[in-house]
């Protein structure tokens, strides 16, 4: 395990470990707002718009993310007539995949985040006449974020490695590289590089996550 | 005069339960009405109903002549959100907001709503925190406070809407005895200011010595009101004796 090996397999890998952080970011960032919406939608008073969001976090949640994976990236062009204009790129559909079964996730945590607020809370809203929208946005939602970050926290970090599922639908990714480095040569140096370099980004995350815990206490 | 407060033949119930069964009375400007009676007789229902946390299912309610709900039938949205806007309340469990500093539970409902300038609201939060006791604690978190401290900083929150009528609900029932003190202090304080308040409370001494009329419910109606000498030197009715000598050998 050599340096001079190692620097050399270091540019393949950065380039996965690229594909890796793209992929997190645009999740992140497009699940966990659609994630709100559909808690919003799961308490909504309109029955089926409930019903909806209910059994779409059933369905997203109570099946494997890499049949979903393999759903987005390959099963979509097979439906008969309309399947023919479904054929996107496999690093698109497979953020499609992503997004949406994260969004299920943090579609829960946002609800039990929810769940745990008083409803004195939203009294004392309302006899300050604060509308409901207000309410939301100023009392409701900067404690439901206390409440939901670690629990984000956690998903995040699981996402970091989940992108490693870009393998099986033939994203090239870190673990990709890695994994073509080992079996061209017979060597396990680029798994330990692969697994510190994952490591480095759930620390990054984490440290993250602890420095806006801490700006999410009120005290 | 125009009463601040009017409700006559108010009905509420819960599925078959019959919560308030045609609760009539009004309440003067500048008067403080103390409510007592047993758990359950509806004493929070009515006081909610006011301030439209709960609906009713019938009677009227008149603030300041306007009605909120006149024969069962409640004004427009806009309407009645200017009516309770005319009321503040306080709530047993004080229900600050967690997240903001004592300062920002009480500047965020002006600035939110009323739209002031920021100075303006700056200067009333600082005299009503002084007012309180509590200048302080303007940037201390209500995680930080005692309860009564909590009590007090819900009351200059309500202040910093300027009610005009102040809804109290048991304020101070979720307090160590040792801390209600402070918090009577701020209500007597504002009574002789001649702040219009309905006040639920169990505590008797404290009703004797600042409401002007006392209001004794029972089973979803008042069964009995009057002078605190009428009511706790003569009642008049069974029932209120009997609540009063409970409540007394209780506390
Ligand atoms: N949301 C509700 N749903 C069903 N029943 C309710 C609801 N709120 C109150 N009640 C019932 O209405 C009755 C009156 O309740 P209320 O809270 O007004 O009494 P209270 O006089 O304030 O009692 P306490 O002294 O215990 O606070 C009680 O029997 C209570 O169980
Ligand atoms: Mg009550």
């Amino acid at each position: 395990m050599s340096l001079d090996y190692i620097s050399s397999i270091m540019q393949p890998l950065l380039q996965g470990a690229e594909t890796t952080i793209i992929t997190f970011l645009i999740v992140i960032l497009l699940s966990l707002p659609l994630g709100f919406l559909i808690t919003l939608m799961a308490k909504s008073r309109v029955k089926p718009l409930a019903w909806i969001a209910h059994t779409y976090i059933y369905v997203m949640r109570g099946t494997p993310l890499m049949l979903q994976l393999l759903f987005f990236c390959f099963g979509l062009p097979l439906l008969p007539v309309i399947g023919q204009y479904l054929v996107i790129d496999r690093f698109v559909a497979a953020c499609i995949g992503f997004v949406l079964n994260y969004a299920a996730y943090f579609a829960e945590i946002f609800r039990g985040g929810l769940l745990s607020i008083d409803k004195g809370q939203y009294e004392a809203s309302q006899v300050l006449g604060l509308s409901r929208w207000q309410t939301m946005s100023k009392v409701i939602i900067p404690q439901m974020i206390r409440v939901a970050l670690p629990a984000v926290a956690n998903e995040s970090i699981t996402l970091v490695k989940d992108t490693a599922l870009l393998y099986a639908v033939a994203v090239p990714e870190l673990l990709h590289y890695a994994q073509t480095a080992v079996n061209r040569d017979f060597t396990i140096a680029p798994f330990v590089v692969a697994g510190v370099i994952y490591l480095l980004m759930t620390l990054v995350l984490t440290l993250f996550f602890k420095a806006l815990e801490k700006r999410f206490k009120f005290e | 005069m125009t009463s601040m407060i009017e409700i006559h033949n108010l009905k509420k119930s819960f599925g078959n339960l019959d919560v308030l069964r045609k609760v009539n009375f009004s309440v003067a400007p500048g008067e403080v009405v103390a409510v007592i009676g047993p758990s359950g007789s509806g004493k929070s229902t009515m006081l909610r109903s006011l301030i439209h946390l709960e609906e009713v299912t019938g009677g009227s309610i008149r603030i300041q002549g306007e009605a909120l709900v006149e024969d069962g039938k409640y004004a427009t949205p806009a309407k009645i959100k200017s009516i309770t806007s005319r009321m503040g309340m306080v709530f047993q469990h004080f229900n600050l907001f967690p997240h903001l500093t004592v300062q920002d539970n009480l500047e965020l409902a002006p600035k939110t709503v009323k739209k002031e300038n920021a100075a303006e609201i700056r200067r009333r939060s600082e005299e009503l925190l002084a007012k309180v006791g509590l200048a302080d604690k303007a940037n201390a978190y209500p995680a930080n406070l005692s309860g009564g401290q909590k009590q007090r900083v819900a009351i200059a929150r309500a202040l910093m809407m300027k009610p005009e009528i102040l809804l109290f609900d048991e304020p101070t029932s979720a307090l160590d005895p040792e801390l209600t003190g402070e918090v009577l202090r701020v209500i007597k304080q504002l009574a002789e200011e001649n702040m219009t308040m309905i006040i639920v409370t169990h505590e008797m001494n404290f009703a004797r010595d600042v409401a002007d009329r006392v209001i004794f419910m029972d089973n979803g109606e008042i069964a009995e009101e009057g002078t605190p000498e009428q009511i706790f030197g003569n009642p008049q009715l069974e029932r209120t004796k009997s609540f009063l000598s409970r409540v007394e050998i209780m506390g």
